[in-house]
């Protein structure tokens, strides 16, 4: 348990190349362990948005909603995943969908321990000391894209410039499966219509 | 029969309840609705600031209608001239609304000399005025009595085309009597004259702004296509005022510009002040059908506000020195104390007055308490008098809780009696994160130094029992070791065997 949960994720985004490499090959990584990060994604998004200073918080609490952040964040997570899966597919990955959603979920980890600290920090921050809370935050971006890269590389055996135009693409791939999704959604709206308009024109014949 | 009885003791009720909802008390007394914006960029209803006092054409005032008047200026003694331009004249107004009297021609060289369309006016602390005679192409200086003084004529200058066509709009003087000009169809800026007429030169251009759009269609077209282009020519100025400090303030319709009121200062650079929420431009939002605010006339009062008039909507806009907006009144329509064409705005004695060409009439309007209380805290604040200002803002608050700049003038006076906590509230309630940040700063410090010593001893009794819990584990350890020395080590063999 606390192997699962705490040391194995903690040692996996120091030393990302071993780290991938347990998860894949020795079975360390476990996709509820993913999900569980994923949880607490949400969860310090959320804490961020309703508690982080007061300068450096330009959100209106009026329009503060937990469920839209649980989807803006739960939704993007799991189009990337579908989307590298049906890319990599394609461009002889080896990675199996578990472990794309594993490695996603590792690597999103820096995002929960620079976010949580940053949060109480910039409650006890002047205008002069927000850039730190800014610099931290890159930092964690930035380390959230390496670990995503290297968590590619590892899970499908990519060189590295093939990773970057797998996750180029993967991003493209994103775009289209909004763009169908949306397709369809209006499509079926219009078939919906239609069939609505033959059963009423049905029923103010008879 | 219960039912019966049900529905009628429900029914009675209800009728009850009708008679007893008092009359609707949303009517107001005003032809507009007033607002202003908060933080979030939202019009928020907002008490109206000022109230149309009463309506004066020239009829009433016995010199027969005005026709098409183009402006009107206020001196000193608060004598009101307006500009007639359809009648070619001059009224001059004192402020119990009689005629004192008509200019409509002077003596020049003993021959008798009118105005043609006159434009533009001002008064300067002497009396003496100076009319923008459109029509005729000059400046008329005339002395209070009426005489003339001279003319500001076409000027010949190096830098000035010699076909141009002088035809002066706006003019304003300043305490040196350098005369400033807006002029028809110059693009370069506002004309500047010394006190003897003489041309100096130009201040204040507008910034012709960039279009990528059209650079990129440049790139792509002909150059037969590039000459059949419009030219990008800076917009003329539509107004000009001067402040006690000899800073001119200056207004133009560039609809697109984000800066359409500008301060200049004697070296022509825009000094103005935009501390507020918003750009300085009246109307942050706007039906697109609508446009934005048009403002084409500016009035600086005592105190470092001024007022911009929206022709478009016929709104104005009244401003601090510190770029954030007060209050926002007036609108179009054919009610009493709305306007058709407003051309030029005033004030005189805490009134204001809006001359409206369409209609050609003047409207005064007077300040409701709300109003005067925000002029009376605004002018507490600029002359440093932040304390004085407090109890103002706070009757301010009692008729307008949404008044964000009250919460930070409130802030700002906590903050200079270094009570910072309280002043943290205020900022937060202003959305004021500057003032917040230097509250706090101060707050934090202060609360340090008092803690300083709970948070030494509350460190120290850390370390001390992170080391004594160090020490009890390696003490611990070594004893366990000791112990397990002389049979433990084939178990422990056995146990690393099990894990590899």
């Amino acid at each position: 348990m606390k192997q699962d949960f705490i040391k194995f994720p903690l040692h996996l985004i120091v030393h990302p190349f071993d780290g991938f490499w347990d998860m894949k090959y020795d079975g360390k990584g476990k996709v509820r362990v993913a999900l569980f990060i994923l949880a607490l994604v949400v969860l310090t998004v959320i804490l961020q948005n309703q508690f982080a200073g007061f300068l450096v918080n330009y959100n209106d609490p009026r329009y503060l909603n937990s469920l839209t952040q649980l989807i803006t964040i739960v939704f993007p997570f799991f189009l990337w995943c579908v989307s590298n899966w049906a890319i990599t597919t394609l461009m002889d990955g080896e990675g199996k969908f578990k472990e794309i959603v594993m490695a996603t979920g590792y690597a999103l980890l820096p995002l929960v321990l620079i976010y949580v600290p940053m949060t109480i920090a910039s409650r006890f921050m002047v205008q002069e000391e927000t850039a730190f809370y800014y610099l931290f935050h890159s930092i964690s971006t930035i380390w959230f894209i390496g670990l995503l890269f290297v968590g590619t590389m590892t899970v499908h055996q990519y060189s590295a410039f093939k990773t970057i135009v797998t996750m180029a693409l993967t991003v493209i791939v994103m775009g289209i499966i909004v763009f169908l999704g949306t397709l369809v959604m209006s499509m079926m709206q219009q078939i919906i219509e239609f069939i609505v308009n033959i059963y009423r024109e049905l029923t103010f014949r008879t | 029969m219960t039912a019966k009885k049900w529905f009628l003791v429900v029914a009675a009720a209800s009728l009850l309840f009708i008679n007893a909802t008092p009359a609707p008390a949303y009517a107001s007394s005003t032809p507009y609705e007033s607002y202003n914006y908060n933080y979030w960029e939202e019009a928020v209803p907002a008490p109206a600031a000022y109230v149309p006092d009463r309506v004066i054409s020239g009829k009433e005032l016995g010199v027969g209608d005005f026709v098409e008047p183009a402006d009107m200026v206020v001196d000193d003694n608060g004598l009101i001239h307006v500009v007639d331009s359809g009648n070619n004249r001059i009224v001059r107004i004192d402020e119990k609304w009689q005629v004192q009297d008509i200019i409509d021609g002077f003596s020049n060289d003993g021959k008798r000399d009118g105005f043609k369309n006159p434009t533009g006016m001002y008064v300067d602390g002497d009396g003496m005025m100076y009319i923008a005679d459109t029509d005729n192409g000059r400046v008329v200086v005339l002395d209070k009595d009426g005489s003339l003084v001279r003319f500001i004529e076409k000027p010949n200058s190096d830098i000035l085309a010699s076909d141009f066509k002088f035809a002066p709009l706006k003019v304003t003087v300043d305490k040196a009597k350098r005369v400033f000009v807006i002029a028809q169809g110059m693009f370069e800026g506002i004309m500047q004259f010394d006190p003897d007429g003489e041309f100096i030169g130009f201040v204040g251009t507008n910034k012709v702004q960039r279009d990528y759009t059209e650079f990129f269609w440049r790139l792509f077209s002909t150059k037969a296509q590039k000459a059949q282009m419009i030219l990008f020519i800076p917009t003329e100025f539509s107004n000009i005022d001067i402040d006690a400090k000899g800073f001119v303030y200056a207004t133009n319709i560039d609809p697109g510009s984000q800066e359409p009121v500008k301060r200049l200062n004697p070296s022509g650079e825009d000094v103005l002040k935009r501390y507020g929420y918003f750009h300085v431009k009246g109307d942050i939002l706007y039906r697109l059908s609508v446009g934005p605010s048009k403002l084409i006339d500016v009035k600086v009062q005592n105190d470092g506000m001024y007022s911009v008039l929206d022709s478009n909507q016929g709104k104005i806009f009244t401003y601090n020195d510190e770029g954030d907006l007060l209050y926002v009144y007036g609108g179009k329509s054919n009610q009493a104390g709305t306007f058709k064409t407003p051309v030029a705005i005033e004030s005189v004695g805490g009134n204001h007055l809006v001359l409206d060409r369409g209609k050609s009439n003047i409207v005064a309007f007077k300040p409701t308490k709300f109003g005067s209380k925000v002029n009376e805290a605004v002018m507490l604040h600029h002359n440093g008098e932040d304390k004085q200002a407090v109890p103002v803002w706070e009757e301010v608050l009692r008729l307008n809780a949404n008044y964000d700049i009250a919460y930070i003038g409130i802030g700002k006076s906590l903050l200079m009696e270094k009570r910072n906590k309280e002043a943290l509230q205020y900022f937060k309630l202003g959305m004021d994160r500057d003032g917040y940040s230097v509250a706090y700063k101060r707050y934090r410090r202060e609360f340090m130094k008092e803690h300083f010593g709970n948070f030494l001893s509350v460190l120290v009794a850390l370390a001390a029992s992170w080391f004594a819990f160090k020490l009890y584990r390696a003490v611990s350890r070594k004893r366990k070791h000791k112990l397990n020395r002389p049979s433990g080590s084939g178990a422990q063999n056995i146990g690393e065997g099990k894990a590899l």
